[in-house]
């Protein structure tokens, strides 16, 4: 074992725990952990109460609960000659994938979990605390209020603001209770400062205002796809000098070379946090369009954030997509501005069609977390709108304005469900 | 207007080669008796979910094919059991086995395709069975691993996306005037990749050595230039898929082709709206090869034709990212649906779920061939 884990998770791999569990299931664990030190906290809390709930569990109980994946890893010819124990590699997963019995495997391993899950998410329920999300649309969308957040909606309530004269502050506003000119520090950086956590408090967005609006507050974790830009390149550049010199023979080879791409000090602030900088590079690397496209890296960077490091404060701006130029759809890994004269153009109803379903993906995916449920403020914002949905608790104070409230009262709002 | 169009294009290509720019009836292959059933297979490759297909929320996106479904017969499940992945559920639906292959095409289905169990049986022309397929990993889908049958009887398999591909990095690479701007610039290098030899894109064809005979590359090359001054800005595989299937249509006209259009697998880049847009685009050239169906003398009237989704893609609720992926063995992923048109075929809808391997096993029947031990059964309400 290469990783520093915890001394309470290294008793339980010591003490032989991963070995009498169905190897299709430890190995995939087994691996994770091997990254120990790249895992953010959440992760490492969550593995080591996952494994200690089933070594304090009775034997007997734990061996009912992994009986019907044994069963399936048997007519399945998982043995311990093709599924080394404590190697989980991608041959595996193509394994899992292609095998006649892989949808009953899903649904034993989901079978596990629903037992595993309520016990874990018990705890967690109970030490609780307040939590805030606030997803930002960008001003140029074509579209007002009355046709935004359409797919959630009927989960919040629209709530009119009374925007500022200047839209340069209605940002600043909402979101430092000042005007752009006062540099007050955002409601992340705020909250980050108090707790002293390095990951408590994140902001997610395609370009770099947010980022402005934070100032030198290093506490809060900022990821731009815009100021990710120089990493983004070479990493495109890599992948197509790879490709094109043939040095890989498939994706399975690529995957283990772009394992190998870590961002540069020059590149980013990142370089400077191992967790974040293997963070940053592997939602660039997933293969679902992050390096592409603005928005679907601010999206997949917010799902695995959530899912990751649990924050407790994270604030999310997508922005506009650009028009996709004929030919150039089909050069994944090159620069669309460089591989045609064609002027850039803005795809604006197509960010907002974009944008619609992400909402929905976003909210969800927080809400399926005990660390979120009932707990958490969710404010949906049009940069500029004089409305916004607010989906959270009731006893969140936006949710029962009855008139028109300014940004900077947002704010407050904010500070106050956050006790800051 | 049109052929003068051309004409200045072609000249100003360096192209000007008569019989290219003449209208495509006139050089039209000699038309052959419209006796023997031909059955064409479409699939919206890349995956594409019933909500946004013939759910409620998804007609808008298909205008076509809901204008052709009152004429056909709609199956309104049809379900992939197999492995997820595109080059296995097309192979599936070839072979009427579910494959469980390499998912990356590296590996050729593991029993026959419907292309070996027709040509062997009917001692079928090489010409008379292709694969025309946007996906650039399907080189190897045209024939299985049996060597009974495999590739001496297998499909011509015709990469039209990677060839595109080849020559966009092509121009792209060297750099020319406007680069891929130019539509001109992208014909040439098209052209030169043509010329040049054809296994580098990853193509079988069988009637060619090492360089491709004169009248399949004739052929590839007039589906360039429609596409090439095709009325929008062509920047989609799809297309091009479609304008060489409907050259090898009029030049050939085979009698068995599987179409696979791609470009909704787009869905991996996490836009929603190109996704929906790729799906209306498939729609449309759809909708174009019924016309070309209808109006072709060598198809009308004795073509089966056979539209489903290859898969679907992951549902938006407690999947990892909804659209974007299709591995979750969810219902969405599974669940979508068979659109059958054409000769024979009584219009109606069918409740009973019928699975992607029933395809290979219907087709034979229409071919009027025998298939081995297949997993797939014909669908009577087809063949009735």
């Amino acid at each position: 074992m290469g990783a520093n884990l915890s001394p309470a998770l290294q008793a339980l791999v010591d003490k032989g725990l991963f070995e009498r569990l169905p190897p299709t299931f430890s190995t995939f664990f087994f691996q994770q952990i091997q990254d120990w030190d790249l895992l953010f906290p959440a992760e490492r809390t969550y593995h080591e109460r996952l494994f200690a709930l089933i070594d304090q569990s009775d034997p007997a109980v734990v061996a009912q609960l992994f009986e019907p994946l044994r069963q399936i890893e048997q007519k399945m010819g998982v043995n311990e000659k093709n599924w080394p124990r404590r190697h989980f590699t991608l041959e595996q997963v193509d394994f899992l994938n292609r095998s006649a019995q892989y949808a009953e495997w899903r649904q034993a391993v989901a079978n596990i979990f629903a037992r595993l899950d309520p016990l874990l998410e018990e705890e967690t329920a109970r030490n609780g605390h307040a939590r805030l999300a606030v997803v930002i649309a960008p001003a140029e969308l074509p579209v007002g209020p009355d046709r935004m957040w359409l797919r959630i909606r009927q989960h919040g309530t629209r709530i009119k603001l009374d925007p500022p004269e200047d839209i340069a502050d209605y940002l600043p506003l909402l979101l430092t209770g000042d005007r752009l000119t006062a540099a007050a520090p955002p409601i992340g950086a705020l909250y980050a400062q108090a707790k002293r956590d390095p990951y408590a408090a994140w902001m997610v967005e395609s370009g770099g205002g947010l980022a402005k609006l934070a100032g030198n507050a290093d506490s809060v974790v900022r990821l731009s796809y815009e100021r990710l830009a120089a990493y983004r390149t070479r990493l495109m550049a890599e992948v197509r000098h790879m490709v094109e010199a043939q040095q890989v023979r498939g994706p399975r080879e690529l995957l283990a070379k772009l394992k190998e791409l870590k961002i540069h000090a020059s590149e980013g602030d990142l370089s400077r946090d191992a967790i974040l900088a293997e963070f940053a590079r592997a939602v660039l690397l997933a293969g679902n369009g992050t390096l592409l496209i603005n928005n679907t890296f601010v999206e997949w960077s917010t799902v695995q954030a959530v899912r990751r490091a649990r924050p407790s404060v994270v604030v999310i701006s997508f922005g506009i997509r650009n028009k996709i130029k004929p030919f150039t759809s089909l050069l994944i890994y090159a620069d669309q501005d460089t591989s045609s004269p064609i002027p850039t153009q803005m795809d604006t109803l197509g960010t907002y069609v974009d944008l619609e379903i992400f909402y929905q993906y976003i909210w969800q995916e927080f809400e399926k977390y005990a660390e979120y449920r009932h707990n958490t403020a969710y404010l949906f914002v049009g940069e500029g709108m004089d409305e916004l949905l607010a989906i959270g608790p009731a006893d969140f104070p936006l949710l029962t304005a009855t008139r028109p409230i300014k940004p900077a009262e947002v704010f407050s709002a904010m500070q106050g469900w956050m006790r800051l | 207007m049109l052929a003068l169009t051309k004409r200045r294009f072609l000249q100003l290509a360096g192209l000007s080669i008569a019989h290219r720019i003449l209208p495509s009836r006139l050089w039209a292959a000699v038309v052959r008796p419209p006796s023997a059933r031909k059955v064409i297979i479409v699939t919206f490759g890349g995956g594409v979910r019933y909500a946004e297909t013939f759910g409620p929320e998804g007609l808008r996106n298909i205008p076509r094919l809901v204008e052709m479904k009152p004429r056909g017969l709609f199956f309104q499940s049809s379900i992939n059991s197999g492995v997820l992945s595109h080059y296995n559920s097309t192979a599936s639906i070839l072979t009427g086995n579910w494959q469980r292959v390499d998912d990356f095409g590296f590996q050729p289905p593991a029993s026959p395709t419907i292309f070996e169990y027709y040509r062997k049986q009917t001692g079928a022309d090489p010409m008379d069975a292709w694969t025309i397929a946007t996906n650039k990993s399907f080189a190897l889908i045209g024939s299985g691993a049996d060597r009974a049958l495999g590739q001496p009887y297998g499909a011509n398999v015709v990469l039209p996306k990677q060839l595109l591909l080849e020559a966009v990095e092509s121009v792209v690479k060297k750099n020319t005037d406007a680069g891929v701007a130019n539509r001109e610039n992208v014909l040439r290098h098209l052209e030169g990749i043509l010329s040049e030899g054809y296994e580098g894109v990853g193509w079988t064809i069988f009637k060619a050595g090492r360089e491709l005979d004169r009248t399949v590359r004739d052929t590839l090359t007039r589906g360039l230039i429609d596409y090439i001054n095709g009325p929008e800005a062509p920047s989609s595989g799809d297309e091009l898929t479609f304008f060489i299937t409907r050259e090898v249509m009029r030049e050939f006209a085979p009698r068995l082709i599987l179409v696979n259009f791609w470009d909704m697998d787009v869905a991996h880049w996490g836009s929603y709206s190109l996704y929906l847009q790729a799906i209306t685009k498939t729609d449309r050239l759809t909708g174009m090869l019924w016309e070309e169906i209808q109006s072709n003398p060598n198809y009308k009237g004795n073509t089966t034709l056979l539209v489903l989704p290859e898969l679907g893609r992951d549902g938006d609720i407690n999947a990892a990212n909804g659209f974007l992926n299709h591995r979750s063995g969810d219902d969405s992923c599974r669940k979508v649906w068979l659109l059958a048109m054409g000769a024979g075929v009584s219009p109606g809808e069918v409740e009973r779920p019928v699975f992607h391997v029933d395809v290979a096993a219907t087709a034979a029947e229409l071919l009027g061939v025998r298939v081995g031990e297949i997993a797939g059964r014909p669908i009577r309400e087809i063949l009735s």
